[in-house]
């Protein structure tokens, strides 16, 4: 079972002071309850072994306050943009694991309901994220991806419910979800950003069958989801009947952009700095040790300083979003440049590694995408790269929406 | 104090609009094609804005705003790809002499050039164009009376036009010092290296047994000379950060222009993914190097500390990003832009001179490696 290294250092950390203390009082929070041989210990376990980690792990981040720092203080939030920050870098810094099992309840689902759902709503669900339900997202299908619009998954009223018949494809930890935030199609006769509702599903309604996809880099959060004559109350839908392309849209908050920075500084931290400190001990085919070599030591300094350029883009775009100005397609550049520096950075460090880096390890699938198996790593930033709209369809949307280039 | 941010606004649309009038890109050709290579009525207006002295404290006669707000100033040199002398004298000679211990050379040659009555050049780089301070090609020799200076050193901006020439130059025993020459001095001999980017002008600068007193020192020969010179070459690494960051949107915007209202296949070649994807690659590229020339030239504004890597970071990727980013530009203009006529080119050889004026991005990786992985093993 797992435990805190030191279980005396329990303290609920609250918004409101000093940044610096909070800093501090992040980092001790992190060197008293963040196992020190977690990544050893969790890695190549079973899918379960994963989930009771993870499920742990976010108890002790709700313990500490730690768990939603983005949200409304009355929801258990309350940190400031500034203070979310410090505590993603802190995060980071303090190799805590990542709380993939509860980040679409806490950063998907929740400003979703916090924008656009009903009091009734927010009060019956937000308490229950913090308390560690865990949700997923339907919306991709096997025939609505880049063009999620066209989802054919359909919600059919009928008195007080929705029929919902259809199937979802990548919806990550279906399996593991109590609840489903679902895009399915009401009106089949409106254009098709027109006709689709964002609902609230019960997992456990009689109707759905979830199957898990292993995936290219060896572990199943992902599924697929049937749903066949699924009944859903309407109280299950958020903002109006037909108007759930926009509200799924959300708004591009502030929060969004610091989850990034978390990932930065442990591309950083994690990432380059590790691979630096790993290439100290490696040896090229004449015996040199790799870090030694100007070229390996010109091609990491080259990454580090992206990962740099990348911190300041989300500084500037958290800037602009607290002055109100409009970043339009700026988090699909931040998209792009992060998610491919990973796969540069993976690719660089694994084809250093020549042919012992084809060996094959145990996965570690909760520390993001830096666990030191480093082809392991590289075939993980695919999913990055193509997940949350590809990187191609990125590239549309700089172009069409930031340069107003012609469909 | 640092401007507010629409302070900066106006500061930016103020810029935008003289250059964009007074730097056209047929006055840029004009202006190159002159003796002097930039447009001193031009030049005079700079000066009257105050321009010159955005980062000259109060105390010493400037408006004490700080390189942030000197950084729109160069961005927008940038996007004009202006030939002026402000890169050599208002941001590297001036930032050397605020930085410089001596004031008694500094202050009179400080208030002459941030009052533009007098330029400065700054000469760091050897005649190699190497930075590094074990390669200086020009020696010094003597005491703290009278020094002899020998050699030449290479890549000068705007020497020609100078009245005072800030000099790195390294004794027989290695000591760094950093001297102020007077540029008229008849054993100093300036020669013009002509560079494929005509908007900028760089000369090989000599010194025949040059003597100059005790006094000439900045600072103080050995530690204190080198931190001063490895701050002006930030300054100098982060202000051709800035101007890049400009070409670099410039071309972005000529590109995503002419990929609107040219035509094949009965198309704008703007909906074609192949030229739309690569416009928005250069858009990454310019949204990147924009944010991280401002984090830079704050930086500049802050903890001393930091301005190695803050500069190192910058040309390991801004430089590059920048003139890839033309190079593409060029590219989604097809056959056009590859004329002498059209613009294309001038962005792109600017873009490329700022990538190396002050050291090769390889150089500034490997020295921030140095600075933040593990050292050698061999070592």
């Amino acid at each position: 079972m797992w435990q805190s290294s030191d279980t005396s250092l329990d303290i609920m950390l609250e918004p409101g002071g000093d940044l610096e203390d909070l800093r501090c009082g992040v980092r001790d929070w992190c060197a008293a309850h963040v196992p020190v041989d977690w990544r050893d210990r969790q890695r190549g376990v079973s899918h379960e072994r994963l989930v009771e980690f993870m499920r742990w792990w976010g108890g002790c981040l709700r313990e500490a306050g730690l768990l939603a720092p983005h949200w409304p203080r009355e929801w258990g939030g309350g940190f400031t943009i500034r203070e979310q920050i410090v505590i993603a870098e802190e995060l980071a810094r303090g190799d805590a694991p990542r709380n993939g099992l509860y980040h679409v309840g806490i950063f998907n689902v929740a400003p979703t309901l916090v924008h656009s759902a009903t009091a009734e709503q927010r009060a019956r669900f937000l308490p229950g994220i913090w308390n560690g339900e865990v949700w997923c997202q339907g919306y991709s299908e096997p025939n609505a991806g880049s063009d999620l619009a066209s989802l054919q998954t359909r919600a059919e009223r009928d008195g007080e419910h929705y029929v919902v018949n259809g199937q979802k494809v990548w919806t990550s930890w279906a399996k593991e979800a109590d609840w489903c935030m679902l895009l399915a199609r009401t009106d089949v006769s409106a254009p098709k950003h027109k006709g689709i509702s964002c609902l609230i599903v019960d997992m456990r309604t009689p109707g759905i069958e979830v199957r898990p996809i292993k995936q290219a880099w060896g572990p199943a959060d992902f599924n697929e989801v049937f749903f066949d004559d699924v009944v859903v109350p309407t109280e299950g839908l958020i903002g109006a009947e037909n108007n759930g392309w926009a509200v799924a849209q959300g708004t591009l908050a502030a929060e969004r952009a610091v989850a990034i920075i978390d990932m930065t500084e442990r591309l950083r931290c994690n990432g380059i700095e590790a691979a630096a400190a790993e290439a100290v001990a490696w040896r090229l085919e004449n015996g040199q040790p790799a870090l030694d070599d100007d070229v390996v030591r010109e091609t990491l300094a080259e990454r580090y300083a992206e990962v740099r350029v990348l911190r300041h883009m989300l500084d500037g775009m958290i800037d602009d979003i607290l002055r109100g100005a409009d970043v339009g397609g700026t988090s699909s550049i931040i998209k792009v440049f992060y998610t491919e520096l990973l796969y540069k950075l993976t690719k660089y460090v694994t084809d250093l590694q020549g042919v012992a880096g084809q060996l094959d390890a145990p996965v570690l699938a909760c520390a993001g995408w830096e666990t030191a198996f480093w082809m392991n790593d590289y075939i993980h930033s695919f999913g990055w790269i193509i997940g949350g709209g590809t990187n191609d369809i990125q590239r549309n949307v700089i172009g069409d929406r930031m340069l107003g280039l012609p469909r | 104090m640092a401007l507010t941010l629409e302070e900066r606004g106006e500061l930016r649309s103020a810029a935008r609009s003289l250059l964009g009038r007074d730097s056209s890109t047929e006055r840029v050709r004009a202006a190159i094609a002159r003796t002097a290579g930039f447009d001193r009525a031009l030049w005079d207006q700079m000066v009257e804005l105050g321009w010159t002295t955005i980062h000259v404290p109060g105390v010493r006669g400037g408006s004490g705003c700080g390189y942030a707000d000197l950084g729109v100033v160069l961005h927008e040199l940038g996007r004009n790809i202006t030939p002026s002398p402000f890169l050599a004298s208002a941001v590297l000679a001036t930032g050397a002499l605020l930085l410089a211990d001596n004031d008694r050379v500094a202050a009179p040659a400080l208030a002459a050039v941030t009052a533009g009555e007098a330029l400065g050049a700054v000469a760091l780089a050897s005649t190699g164009g190497s930075y590094d301070r074990a390669c200086l090609t020009t020696s010094w020799e003597g005491t703290a009376v009278s020094m002899r200076l020998q050699g030449s050193s290479g890549f000068v901006l705007d020497a020609d036009v100078a009245t005072v020439l800030v000099v790195a130059a390294r004794a027989r025993d290695g000591t760094v010092a950093v001297l102020a020459v007077e540029a008229a001095d008849p054993r100093v001999r300036i020669e013009r290296v002509a560079t494929v980017d005509e908007t900028r002008r760089l000369f090989t600068v000599s010194f025949d047994d040059v003597v100059v007193g005790g006094d000439a020192l900045l600072c103080e020969p050995g530690a204190p000379a080198e931190e001063l010179f490895e701050r002006v070459l930030a300054i100098g690494v982060i202000a051709t950060a800035c101007d890049a960051a400009g070409v670099a949107e410039r071309m972005l915007e000529s590109a995503a222009e002419y990929a609107k209202v040219r035509t094949q296949f009965g198309k704008p070649i703007g909906s074609f993914q192949a030229v739309k994807h690569r416009c928005a690659d250069i858009t990454i590229a310019v949204e990147a190097a924009r944010a991280a020339t401002r984090a830079a030239t704050e930086t500049l504004d802050g903890d001393l500390a930091e301005w190695s890597t803050t500069a190192a970071v910058t040309s390991s990727y801004v430089g590059p990003a920048c003139a890839e980013a033309c190079a593409q530009g060029l590219l989604v203009h097809g056959g056009i832009g590859f004329t002498w006529e059209h613009d294309s080119h001038l962005y792109l050889k600017r873009a490329k001179l700022d990538e190396v004026l002050f050291g090769t991005p390889s150089w500034h990786r490997r020295r921030l490696a140095d600075a933040v992985f593990p050292g050698r093993a061999a070592s």
